[in-house]
């Protein structure tokens, strides 16, 4: 458990720590004293200036995360408090609010866990339902330890064999507690992936050489990283793949998707993840990407297959997971690519003959998407049950999930979500609304993209019988 | 009703929901909000992200208006799809070909350097260009080659230079470049790689390290004790193994000086055939001119000639005598005494014989490839080439274990003597196996046989001679037929020696009235045939008869599993009887009695070196008819058995010895050969000697198509043989007969057709007649016969026993 924390990390923290500056735990009101100007640190709270989608200037409170000189001219990472981390960013010092800097407290009268003020609280005891899931998901390991971790936290972690170590099935982790300050920043600032330019959410494990650039070039089919266009130049002269190194398996249309093997095909299958990393905040990279498939939908034009979106899915999973990580690259997203991604994945899962759910925890995308998936899903199968000889059409929830693929529990939270399901004369029904039956009309209408079962050709393997992944 | 009291059943999954729609919708006002019955299931987000402003407000427009607002939309960082370049950067077009594209996962890899090569390069390549040519692609491959050559140390110039195969201007230029680009790098290389973990755990927490191997398995269980045990015997195993490779590495020494001693063999062997050191002369010599180099190793003596042959009968008598009362330990013990002979053997001054040449042990072992080797010509090998393995310490009368065989410890029983007599004691153990026997024609005993089924049905007697044969031989049927008709049967295994016991015999040799007293009162077994067949002539099947009749009355001794192994010996490769060779055989066997006794008496007087002219006389008349040779044989044997016999008392405990010596080694596969010349190195040393003669000429005549396998009788695989070889194998016989004298032969158990060989030439030693045919066919008929590799290497028997020991 004395996990040391690794150079880079137990550096920024203890500068952290020798700042001496008092921290304040989230949500602690504003200190009495403000400090003087100018000296605006790691961990000071003020609001900073933002404009939001709708073109407003807004000053919603924000965190110092990192500070940084560029040719005397000082430059600050901030988070904003409640707002998703995708959103932080460099910015200058004019947009400090600096009249009202919160600086962190000394001591906390109930230290956080992690030892950082952040957005993320390190109470243990959040809502029941919530600490359950967790203590599935996080179970044996984190993904990493810090040096001020707290050892009572984690002592179950000993038994595990490798405590240091997060558990080795799974793509995401969900406990961010241990978070250093490293991954908590963008380090990558732009990145070129064909015809686009990606400007990535979250910190992704690039060589480290490459993070400084402006903009990092990626091969659009290989997904080779390179510090130049030269060297992309070069590179594509050496490549000549125009689709993702994996089988097809669907094609209707200009859609495809590929399946690739995370242990046949590594180099692919980690460019991916690094990519994909940029975009999701809980994907962990810390093991190889041996027991993966990565099912890689494209789209087609003269040029080649271009990837769109993907997602990862265990060979084995022990937890109903028919998805690891799911994507949609950004220029595509709010097309309905991500819909067609899950409705994918569900196919699969029905050519399996399993019900399946996404791996947790979702992200806030992701759980939208998902919903909206399932909402439309479920209620397309409702309204299409016809009343039989006079009967109320009805149906259980079991066959729902049967249809659908789509996990029990998944059904429920989404029966719930929309308010289907009611107490009425001492049983159970699903009523639905006008309004409800309206918006889904419209919503399918608007829905064009759609998975053709026929054009599937997917023969699941039993992975178990090939020996480890 | 309260609301609040009410509670609502939970949600059962697999009950039928009825569906209400629109207007059929009931007041839900009344009901009780789902909310409080069914447990919120769980969004799946992280609590604090599921609390974020654009979140909430999304999903509380979608709430709202059940259809996403273009303003809901949770915010991203912007994208931008307008690279301008992108259709210069990606040149030509891809066809969609009309197959689903499937790829080779593994041929992906293609032989293109990861090395991309930037701007800088490019100027850099520029330059060099204008000296000489230089292609993007080339430069690539070699900063490739140089940095995956190159961990955090450098390639040096020097390896440069081995890696990269061009012009050494380039190379020096190209490499100079490189050196300075890496150093200014900020990576670990100019190929920009994830990094990777260290095996020491100091990357656990490094963000930047990505794609650790999956050093555990994923555990569905915690065993720590079984990893343990699993851990320990992955390291035995090693060990084991790397164990086996030493042993393999001495084993493929060891028979490379294998060969090469038998290259240096076949040398000296040609160079003495060009010397004509046939007797082995001049090699003596220029042996004994040489200091002795093998300390560690007696010298054993040369058997030279027939001188030779009464030495080691007399060599061996004294010490059977005096190891009598060891008889009867366990096998371990046997062993040890077994050990003595040779040493005796050796040891013991021979007052009688010349000097006799020394030889060192690798002479013998030269000899050994030289019996096989030498076979186009018709030398005389070498006198010492019958002696034995150097190496055994056992000496002649070595034990040793067999793959693949299952090894007793002796029937104490059996072995344990609880009579003084050693006469008795004898004839007690004969009992165990061997039976009185009369046969039916000529009618007359012969003596203590037992019986065996052989092949194809044949009825085989197995002879054991006694020092009691003589008087045995006097036995007349009729003598017993007039009592014994109801006693054959019986058991006495328990109260004669008990009876006997009481008889204290001052001679070792039982009279016929005593015998016949004992057989009378069941003391001793005799089997005879039944008296109706008796008259019947022609009667083959009466022979069987009588013979399953024996069979039937025979006693089955616990020590069956005994008679199975003797099934190895010489006798049973014969393959049986016919009636027509049994009744010639018996007639041969007479005649052979009288000849061999009118013979004892003439030559009991002689002198001990007057056999050698009579030997060589036989020896070389053997090739005139079949029953000539063995008469003449036979003759000679007993000649020669009555020379060297000794003093009866010693005898007895060769014959003791000989038995017990069944007893131990023979429970699962005795040596057929060291059990055959065991019994006629007794025949020779008792004085009567003759029925072991017959034993041996039974086994020649009987079958003469098997002639050789009864002679290479140890044979695991009887080695094919035809008729053409019919007369040379009469001169087998002949010289098996007399050559089993040699103890040295007695010993060599685990080869058996080497020791055939050697026996051959033996015999033509002997005679001292380099072109003596006798041995010439012989070798001939072994290089017909025998397989090359059994022929050359008397090493494979010895390989099989090297790999046993290790």
């Amino acid at each position: 458990m004395a996990e040391v924390g690794s150079g880079r990390g137990g550096a920024a923290r203890r500068g952290f720590g020798e700042l001496g500056t008092p921290r304040t735990p989230r949500g602690a009101g504003p200190d009495e004293a403000p400090p003087p100007q100018g000296e605006v640190s790691e961990g000071c709270r003020l609001p900073v200036l933002r404009r939001n989608q709708d073109n407003e200037d807004e000053w919603p409170l924000a965190e110092i995360l990192s500070v940084k000189d560029i040719s005397g001219r000082k430059l600050f990472y901030v988070h904003y408090i409640d707002f998703n981390k995708r959103l932080d960013e460099w910015v200058t010092h004019d947009r400090l609010d600096l009249k009202r800097v919160q600086v962190p407290r000394k001591e906390a009268k109930t230290p956080t866990k992690n030892g950082l003020p952040g957005s993320r609280p390190g109470s243990p005891d959040r809502d029941p339902n919530g600490s359950a899931r967790r203590a599935v998901a996080a179970q044996p390991g984190r993904k990493r330890k810090s040096a001020c971790l707290g050892t009572d936290e984690d002592s179950q972690d000993s038994s595990d064999g490798a405590p240091s170590a997060p558990r080795m099935t799974g793509s995401l982790v969900s406990d961010r507690s241990h978070d250093d300050i490293v991954t908590r920043m963008k380090n990558i600032e732009c990145i070129e992936l064909g015809r686009h330019r990606l400007k990535p959410w979250y910190f992704s494990p690039y060589p480290q050489e490459l993070t400084g650039l402006p903009v990092l070039y990626l091969c659009e089919f290989c997904l080779k990283y390179g510090h130049s266009l030269r060297c992309l130049q070069r590179h594509l002269t050496k490549c000549d793949l125009r689709h993702p190194p994996g089988n097809e398996i669907y094609r209707k249309g200009t859609i495809s998707f590929f399946e690739i093997d995370g242990r046949k095909n590594k180099s692919y299958s980690q460019n991916l993840c690094l990519l994909a990393k940029c975009f999701l905040d809980h994907k962990t990279l810390y093991y190889d990407t041996d027991p993966f498939l990565f099912y890689v939908m494209t789209e087609y034009d003269c040029k080649g297959f271009h990837i769109v979106g993907y997602f990862s899915k265990e060979k084995e999973s022990t937890e109903d997971y028919n998805v690891a990580c799911i994507l949609t690259l950004p220029p595509y997203q709010r097309r309905g690519y991500g819909k067609l991604l899950i409705e994918f994945s569900y196919e699969l899962s029905k050519v399996e003959g399993k019900t399946g759910t996404p791996e947790k925890p979702l992200s806030d995308l992701g759980l939208l998407s998902y919903r909206s998936y399932w909402s439309q899903t479920i209620l397309e199968i409702l309204m299409g049950l016809k009343a039989e000889a006079g009967e109320r059409p009805q149906i259980t929830i079991n066959e729902i999930s049967e249809i659908t693929s789509i996990k029990k529990e998944d059904v429920i939270s989404t029966l719930q979500y929309l308010n289907l399901i009611n107490y009425y004369k001492g049983q159970y029904i699903l009523t639905l609304s006008e309004d409800i039956v309206e918006g889904h009309e419209r919503a399918m209408l608007k829905r064009l993209l759609r998975i053709d079962a026929k054009c599937l050709h997917f023969t699941p393997k039993d992975w178990s019988k090939r020996g480890k992944w | 009703m309260s609301k609040l009291s009410f509670r609502a059943r939970a949600l059962d999954a697999a009950k039928p929901l009825p569906i209400y729609r629109g207007k059929d919708m009931p007041d839900l006002n009344d009901c009780v909000s789902i909310n409080r019955a069914v447990p919120q299931m769980p969004t799946g987000m992280e609590k604090e992200e599921e609390s974020e402003h654009h979140l909430q407000r999304a999903i509380s427009a979608q709430q709202v208006f059940r259809e996403k607002k273009e303003s809901m939309v949770i915010p991203v960082p912007e994208a931008e799809s307008n690279v301008n370049y992108y259709n210069r950067l990606y040149k030509g077009e891809f066809k969609q070909p009309k197959q689903f594209i499937h790829i080779q996962p593994f041929n992906l890899d293609n032989e293109q350097p990861d090395y991309d090569m930037d701007s800088e390069d490019e100027t850099l390549l520029n330059r060099l260009n204008r000296k000489m040519e230089i292609k993007p692609l080339q430069f690539e491959i070699m900063v490739d080659r140089l940095e995956k050559a190159s961990s955090s140390q450098l390639v040096t110039l020097q390896e440069a230079k081995l890696l990269l195969n061009e012009d050494d201007y380039l190379i020096k230029a190209v490499y100079d470049y490189w050196v300075r680009k890496r150093k200014n790098c900020r990576g670990p290389s100019l190929i920009p790689q994830i990094k990777q973990e260290k095996r020491d755990g100091s990357t656990n927490n490094d963000p930047y390290v990505a794609f650790r191997r999956r050093t555990e398995k994923m555990q569905t269980r915690k065993n720590r004790k079984n990893d343990e045990a699993s851990y320990e015997k992955m390291l035995k195993l090693r060990r084991e193994f790397s164990r086996a490779i030493t042993i393999l590495e001495m084993i493929k020494r060891r028979e490379k000086t294998k060969r090469e001693l038998l290259h240096l063999t076949l040398e000296v062997v040609e160079k003495r055939y060009h010397l004509g050191d046939y007797g082995g002369e001049i090699l003596n010599e220029v042996k004994l001119n040489r200091p002795e180099k093998d300390m560690g190793t007696t010298p054993s003596s040369l058997h030279n000639g027939n001188h030779h042959k009464v030495q080691e009968c007399k060599v061996k008598h004294p010490h059977h005598s005096s190891l009598k009362e060891e008889v009867a330990d366990v096998v371990r013990q046997k062993k040890k005494y077994l050990k003595k002979p040779k040493l005796e053997c050796v040891v013991t001054p021979q007052p009688l014989a010349e000097p006799l040449p020394v030889l060192s042990k690798s002479d013998i072992k030269q000899y050994d490839f030289h019996s096989s080797d030498e076979d186009e010509f018709p030398q005389v090998p070498s006198p010492m080439s019958e002696a034995e393995e150097e190496n055994d310490p056992d000496g002649p009368c070595a034990f040793r274990r067999r793959a693949g065989c299952q090894y007793y410890a002796p029937r104490l029983d059996q072995t344990n003597p609880s009579y003084e007599g050693p006469e008795l004691a004898e004839l007690d153990k004969l009992r165990f196996r061997h039976c009185l026997t009369t046969l039916t024609i000529p009618r007359r005993c012969i003596g203590f046989a037992r019986r065996r089924i052989g092949r194809g049905g044949r009825v085989i007697m197995d002879r054991i001679s006694t020092e009691h044969d003589p008087v045995l031989r006097q036995i007349d049927p009729e003598m017993l037929n007039t009592f014994s008709s109801s006693s054959q049967t019986l058991d006495f295994s328990s109260n004669f020696s008990r009876t006997n016991a009481s008889n204290k015999h001052c001679e070792n040799r039982l009279s016929l009235p005593e015998i016949l007293s004992n057989i009378r009162s069941c003391r001793l077994q005799c089997f005879q045939p039944r008296l109706l067949n008796l008259q019947d002539s022609d009667s083959e099947e009466c022979t069987s008869r009588k013979a399953g009749q024996t069979v039937n009355n025979k006693r089955v001794s616990a020590a069956s599993v005994a008679l199975l192994s003797t099934s190895k010996n010489g006798i049973s490769v014969t393959g049986g009887i016919t009636e027509e060779q049994f009744q010639t055989h018996q007639q041969q066997l007479v005649q052979m009695q009288r000849q061999q006794l009118a013979q004892l008496q003439q030559k009991q007087q002689s002198q001990h070196s007057s056999q050698q002219p009579h030997l060589k006389a036989q020896g070389s008349s053997t090739s005139d008819c079949m029953s000539k040779t063995l008469d003449s044989a036979s003759a000679h044997f007993a000649a020669s058995a009555v020379v060297s016999a000794p003093a009866p008392g010693r005898s007895e405990g060769t014959k003791e010895q000989n038995t017990s010596h069944n007893n131990i080694n023979g429970v699962v596969q005795p040596s057929g050969t060291s059990r055959t010349l065991y019994s006629t190195n007794m025949a020779l040393s008792s004085s009567p000697g003759i029925s072991t003669v017959q034993l041996v000429r039974t086994v020649g005549h009987s079958t003469t198509n098997h002639l050789i396998p009864a002679l290479c009788t140890s044979s695991p695989q009887p080695l094919p043989m035809n008729n053409s070889c019919l007369p040379s194998a009469v001169h087998l016989n002949n010289v098996s007969v007399v050559s089993p004298v040699n103890v040295h032969i007695n010993t060599r158990t685990s080869a058996p057709s080497p020791t055939a060989l050697k026996l051959a030439t033996v015999a033509a030693s002997m005679d001292r007649v380099p072109k003596v045919t006798p041995s010439s066919a012989i070798s001939s008929i072994a290089r017909e016969n025998h397989e090359p590799e059994r022929l050359g290497l008397n090493g494979i028997a010895e390989t099989t026993v090297a790999m046993e020991v290790t």
